[in-house]
């Protein structure tokens, strides 16, 4: 008996100093990780609004979804949402345009873009910040060429062009090609709607 | 979505879509080691799918109710590691005195299901996904399922390969790879499958 | 000189993944970029080197019959800091990696080597080994990765290295996951064939 006692106490010793270590490592590492989550977002917020120095979060409440609950996942909560947009505002303070992210389940994962909206309510660029769609298919869409197709398209234009829009679609990736088109389009104008409800 | 139709949703993606093996790369090395013939590789799949299922389980729990709730996050990989060695040792132990024929056939292999990526792989993933615990239990059981079909799927082409002529410098493990290969081409065609 | 032989022999007598077949699963998975191969051998290295030091340390005060679990405990502690340290300062390929990391602890080189060697050996020679068996591990990631990211997205590390009519259409199912065994299985006869001409 107590030889397992002696067993269990060598492999407790042992676990507990680990724990004590990672919790040390944990500690001095925590915050730089979440700082890097909140100085990639700013990172691509600037990239995609060219001119903005400043921004400033706004958010509008939006009627809760009727989100089918998935009962094998978690319960998520079925409240009214937030829809998250910044203003860029110029070295002078003046309003450039807005940003906001587009979030849609892909192909094979959920697709993020940030996109720029100019003052007309064009879009200014965008950029993929997430993604883990195919390699070499759906995956391109982080890449420029598919990006750049979006400047300067207003909510007329944000479809692929195999829905009768403008964007030309990645070859071999119409799905992720048109999830990215399909929530930009409906981030545009959800944002669209909430800016025409603060002008003065 | 109907629960039932939820169910067979995960079913059809934890066997064939997002097979363990085929497609997430878990699981190789008995994959590779134990596929030679289909009585091993039937009795390792249905050890690695109790495995997975009960190691699902006890991992759920414990970051439900201990990691989460006192921030103990990064203490995830050694409590999971941990809770899955001991998992392993009881099998062993229960397969030794219920079915010694087993315990014998299946060898060095049954310890080494602790090192099974695919185990601490669905344990990991049932956290990520946000599986409550019975998504969580039934994500376990199906991707287990779907580890033994392919292993012994392989098992049978591998024992049918043993009576072909095979090129000296592939016999063995790389013919394998080539053949897993091209069953991993047969389950790209399920990927994007959407209900 | 003894010292120097425990560090070559993981290159090539001995390398982990083409002639013992361990460490197959990250093998595959991370191999379809070469940045992401150099991410994962470095960060298994690492744990490989720390843990067979520790566990050469402890190697008298670990009884025989908890090991095991004892190995793993350290293991896993070396996998858990490289992957907070990884998370903090290297994100990009923190995520590329992503569920790859946390398995680095069940990745049979590193268990396979602290029971073979750093259990019975002293210090420097397990970290000779450890060194050795790691970049050697890394190595074989590094051919294959170069292999399947020159074949399917003609890039090396990133930069295009076949003519841009390649580039446009390349052989796709390389980075994908069939590509991966056809590729591993093609590499493993080949070095059957160069060792049955050394007549080893």
């Amino acid at each position: 008996m107590g030889y397992f006692i002696k067993l269990g106490l060598v492999l407790l010793i042992i676990t507990v100093v680990a724990s004590g270590i990672l919790a040390y490592v944990n500690d001095l590492t925590k915050d730089k990780i979440a700082d890097n989550k909140v100085k990639a977002e700013e990172l691509a917020r600037t990239q995609v609004l060219d001119g903005a120095v400043t921004f400033e979060q706004r958010s509008v409440t939006l009627p809760a979804e009727e989100i089918e609950p998935n009962p094998l996942k978690k319960k998520v909560e079925a409240g009214p949402r937030e829809f998250i947009y910044y203003e860029g505002l110029d070295a002078d303070g003046k309003l450039i345009g807005y940003t906001f992210v587009a979030s849609q389940y892909g192909y094979s994962s959920v697709v993020k873009t940030m996109v720029g909206v100019d003052k007309a309510e064009h879009i200014t660029s965008i950029k993929v910040i997430e993604q883990a769609e195919t390699p070499g298919l759906g995956a391109n869409s982080a890449t420029a060429v598919f990006q750049q197709r979006f400047a300067k398209k207003g909510l007329d234009a944000l479809k692929v062009d195999k829905d009768g829009g403008e964007i030309v679609s990645l070859t071999g990736a119409t799905i992720t090609s048109r999830t990215v088109t399909n929530s930009i389009a409906a981030g545009l104008k959800v944002l669209s709607d909430a800016i025409g409800g603060e002008d003065k | 979505m109907s629960f039932i139709t939820q169910i067979f949703t995960l079913a059809v993606f934890a066997i064939f879509v997002n097979n363990f093996v085929l497609s997430k790369f878990l699981g190789l090395c008995p994959y590779i080691g134990v596929s030679k013939k289909i009585d091993s590789a039937v009795g390792m799949g249905m050890a690695v799918i109790f495995v997975m299922t009960m190691a699902s389980t006890f991992t759920w729990l414990i970051q439900e109710y201990l990691l989460t709730p006192y921030n103990l996050e990064y203490l995830q990989t050694i409590a999971f590691i941990l809770t899955i060695a001991s998992l392993v040792q009881l099998v062993e132990m229960v397969i030794q005195k219920t079915a010694p024929s087993l315990y014998k056939s299946l060898g060095v292999f049954l310890p080494l299901i602790t090192t099974n990526c695919a185990v601490l792989g669905v344990s990991i993933l049932n956290i990520q996904e946000d599986y409550n615990f019975l998504g969580a239990i039934l994500n376990g059981l199906f991707s287990g399922l779907g580890f033994t079909l392919v292993l012994v799927l392989m098992a049978g082409l591998r024992e049918r390969l043993e009576k072909a002529e095979v090129p000296e410098a592939m016999k063995g493990m790389p013919i394998a790879f080539v053949v897993a290969g091209c069953m991993a081409l047969a389950f790209l065609g399920f990927s994007g499958l959407n209900f | 000189m003894k010292l120097f032989k425990e560090f070559t022999k993981g290159f090539i007598k001995e390398n982990p993944v083409f002639i013992m077949a361990l460490g197959l699963c990250p093998t595959l998975a991370v191999t379809s970029s070469v940045e992401n191969a150099i991410g994962m051998g470095l960060a298994a290295t690492f744990v490989l080197v720390c843990s067979n030091i520790f566990i050469s340390l402890l190697k008298g005060l670990i009884p025989d019959k908890i090991r095991i679990p004892c190995f793993i405990v350290v293991i896993a502690s070396f996998v858990t800091i490289v992957d907070m340290v990884m998370y903090a300062y290297t994100p990009e390929i923190h995520k590329s990696l992503g569920l790859f990391i946390p398995l680095i602890v069940v990745n049979c080189i590193i268990l396979g080597r602290a029971e073979a060697f750093a259990s019975k050996n002293s210090v420097i020679p397990s970290i000779m080994d450890g060194l050795g068996m790691g970049l050697g591990f890394t190595l074989a990631l590094v051919v294959i990765g170069s292999i399947r990211e020159i074949l399917g997205a003609g890039q090396w590390l990133g930069m295009n290295v076949m003519p841009a009519g390649y580039i446009e259409s390349p052989m796709l199912v390389a980075i994908l996951a069939p590509g991966a065994f056809i590729i591993m299985g093609l590499l493993m006869a080949t070095i059957n064939l160069m060792k049955k001409k050394q007549g080893a």
